[in-house]
């Protein structure tokens, strides 16, 4: 994919300090379909260089906000909508060339992938040669140089959630939104483009709004994410932060060597335990309190069993997003709308 | 406009009306003509319906030859007006609603592009091909009749001052009224079926008039068919007018699934 490998990022902070302000500051944004409440009083604070997860079921209301926040499609009711400094109600134009997107949608088919990249970058102010080389650079840092004359009719389903992306970014935004971007991608270049997200947040001050359903990666990636669910915000900060508040338990995994003949019930019997499981490979330790852990830690080691680790297993953000999903709503109701 | 003319729901409009309009209605006319001379006795009463200042003086013209040229100038003139009028409200319901079935759409709401800017480009992108293809008709209907016609006319005698006043100010003025609404009905309709369909029946009926009119003016002067074109001009101008102000590409996401 080589998608690393595009070369010095472009620092895009502006003379007028605009990297100061949050990338996105959203208040009391609302938005119904005829009866339906796509969207209920949703307050969001994004900040420049930050790599955010919108998470949420089918129907949550992910795509209604991706379009309101682009000025795509008004609020029914909204106090804030500022987006890269500026007041989207007001002054969409001047976000618009500033911001790329990559929804799921689809190419122009009877294009060659290079023309469907360079008709983007003309669509954003991009002369015909800057265009051209631009989605030479792309199709590059993709993987598709060789495949950049083909139409984009014969692409494979992962070669086009690629040169999607890659339309996203044809004009160097400064804010990116990705739906569901690794879709079709193998393991390894869903890999290469986290790693790419990654570096150009941090390096060039990129800010990413990314809806997805692949939670481990949004994990490894987000530095701060938030529920949505039946139009609502039902938990926002960094991964670990609401996953810790959605499941507010201490757990601590304990793997005795193999053939020790450690049992639950000696985890049991030490201070501080609430319940032990039995684990693939050892033990899960579910304390009272989070207090409990070092003497939790020191009774372990004081056990006469040989051991290859005693560790925190913090909530993962999958079990907190099924807790606060599934405490909203029965898998039932969960539907496309 | 490559993705617009790969589809084949344009095929009836772009290649069979033009087929029947533009080279079989005339063919068949003046090969029959030519060929049973006396099949114009038939066409006595309908001929006495033109004026004599209709036809030019033309040094021995036969009823044939008469009747050749009122059908060629005259009678084929309203049949012809259905080219443009079909192919624009085809191409210009498949602008928005195209790609609204293509999924291509919402990619292109979140460029840049002023909302102005998309719908004049809609309109531009169906006027363009329509203009060109019309007048890539004419040129056809042109050499048809004027190869099956002359030898039964006597002379070079098309294409006349009226047909090129129809074609250079009537045919674009006309078109533009079509696309432009049909384009608006476009960015509201969930695909390009719906687009052609309330688009059709919300054009034809209009186009069908002035089509059956268009024979009349043909006859009666050249300034009145420019006269005409102005006043759909004007209305041209006042409806792109109020769209370029109304159009908002928030109403058509509404639209979108």
């Amino acid at each position: 994919m080589g998608i690393p490998d595009e070369g010095a990022v472009e620092d895009v902070t502006d003379a007028r300090g605009e990297m100061d302000g949050p990338a996105i500051e959203v208040g009391g944004l609302s938005r119904s379909f005829g009866p339906l409440v796509a969207l209920d009083s949703v307050d969001l604070t994004i900040a420049r260089g930050a790599v955010f997860g919108l998470l949420g079921p089918n129907g949550a209301g992910k795509t209604t906000t991706v379009r309101i926040l682009n000025g795509v499609l008004d609020p029914t009711s909204v106090t804030k909508l500022e987006v890269l400094g500026h007041d989207l109600r007001l002054e969409a134009e001047a976000v618009r060339p500033q911001v790329g997107v990559q929804t799921d949608t689809n190419l122009y088919e009877r294009l060659s992938a290079r023309e469907n990249l360079a008709s983007f970058g003309r669509l954003y102010g991009m002369d015909t040669p800057s265009s051209r080389s631009r989605a030479d650079e792309l199709l590059e840092m993709f993987g598709l140089t060789g495949r950049g004359g083909e139409r984009v009719e014969r692409f494979s389903k992962g070669m086009k959630q690629k040169l999607l992306i890659a339309r996203a970014l044809v004009a160097h935004p400064r804010l990116v939104y990705l739906d569901e971007p690794t879709a079709g991608l193998d393991p390894e270049a869903s890999h290469e483009l986290m790693t790419y997200i990654t570096r150009v947040s941090r390096e060039a001050h990129t800010t990413f709004f990314i809806t997805s359903h692949r939670l481990d990666e949004m994990e490894g990636v987000c530095t701060g994410v938030a529920v949505l669910d039946g139009g609502r915000i039902r938990a926002a900060g960094p991964p670990e932060q609401v996953a810790r508040a959605a499941i507010p338990r201490v757990r601590v995994r304990v793997t005795p060597a193999a053939g020790s003949p450690m049992t639950a019930a000696d985890l049991s019997a030490l201070p501080g335990v609430k319940d032990v499981m039995g684990i693939d490979g050892g033990f899960a330790a579910d304390l009272v309190e989070e207090g409990a852990v070092p003497s939790f830690v020191r009774g372990v080691v004081a056990l006469p069993f040989d051991l290859l680790g005693v560790a925190e297993e913090p909530p993962t953000l999958q079990e907190a997003y099924l807790a606060l999903v599934g405490n909203h709503r029965a898998p039932a109701e969960r539907q496309a709308v | 406009m490559r993705e617009t003319f790969s589809t084949a729901q344009l095929v009836v409009p772009l290649i069979i009306v033009p087929l029947v309009v533009v080279v079989g209605y005339p063919s068949l006319f003046l090969l029959a003509l030519r060929l049973t001379p006396g099949s114009v006795e038939g066409l006595q009463g309908f001929l006495s319906g033109f004026p004599d200042s209709a036809i030019p003086a033309i040094a021995h013209l036969t009823s044939a030859g008469r009747a050749a040229y009122v059908a060629v100038v005259y009678l084929f003139a309203g049949f012809f007006l259905l080219v443009p009028v079909m192919v624009s409200t085809v191409v210009a319901a498949n602008s928005f609603a195209g790609e609204k079935e293509r999924r291509t759409l919402e990619g292109l709401l979140y460029t840049p592009v002023s909302d102005s800017e998309l719908v004049v480009g809609k309109i531009s992108a169906a006027f363009v091909p329509t203009i060109v293809f019309t007048w890539g008709c004419f040129a056809v209907y042109t050499a048809i009749v004027d190869l099956l016609g002359i030898p039964v006319v006597g002379q070079l005698f098309f294409p006349t001052a009226s047909w090129w006043v129809l074609m250079l100010l009537l045919v674009p003025a006309v078109s533009l009224l079509v696309i432009s609404i049909v384009v608006l009905i476009s960015a509201k309709a969930r695909g390009f079926q719906e687009a052609n369909a309330i688009g059709g029946s919300v054009i034809l009926p209009v186009i069908g008039l002035v089509a059956a009119q268009a024979s009349g003016l043909m006859v009666l002067s050249s300034e009145l068919i420019a006269a005409t074109a102005l006043l759909f001009a004007l209305v041209d101008a006042a409806l792109l007018y109020l769209i370029v102000r109304v159009f908002k590409r928030s109403r058509i996401v509404s639209y979108l699934p």
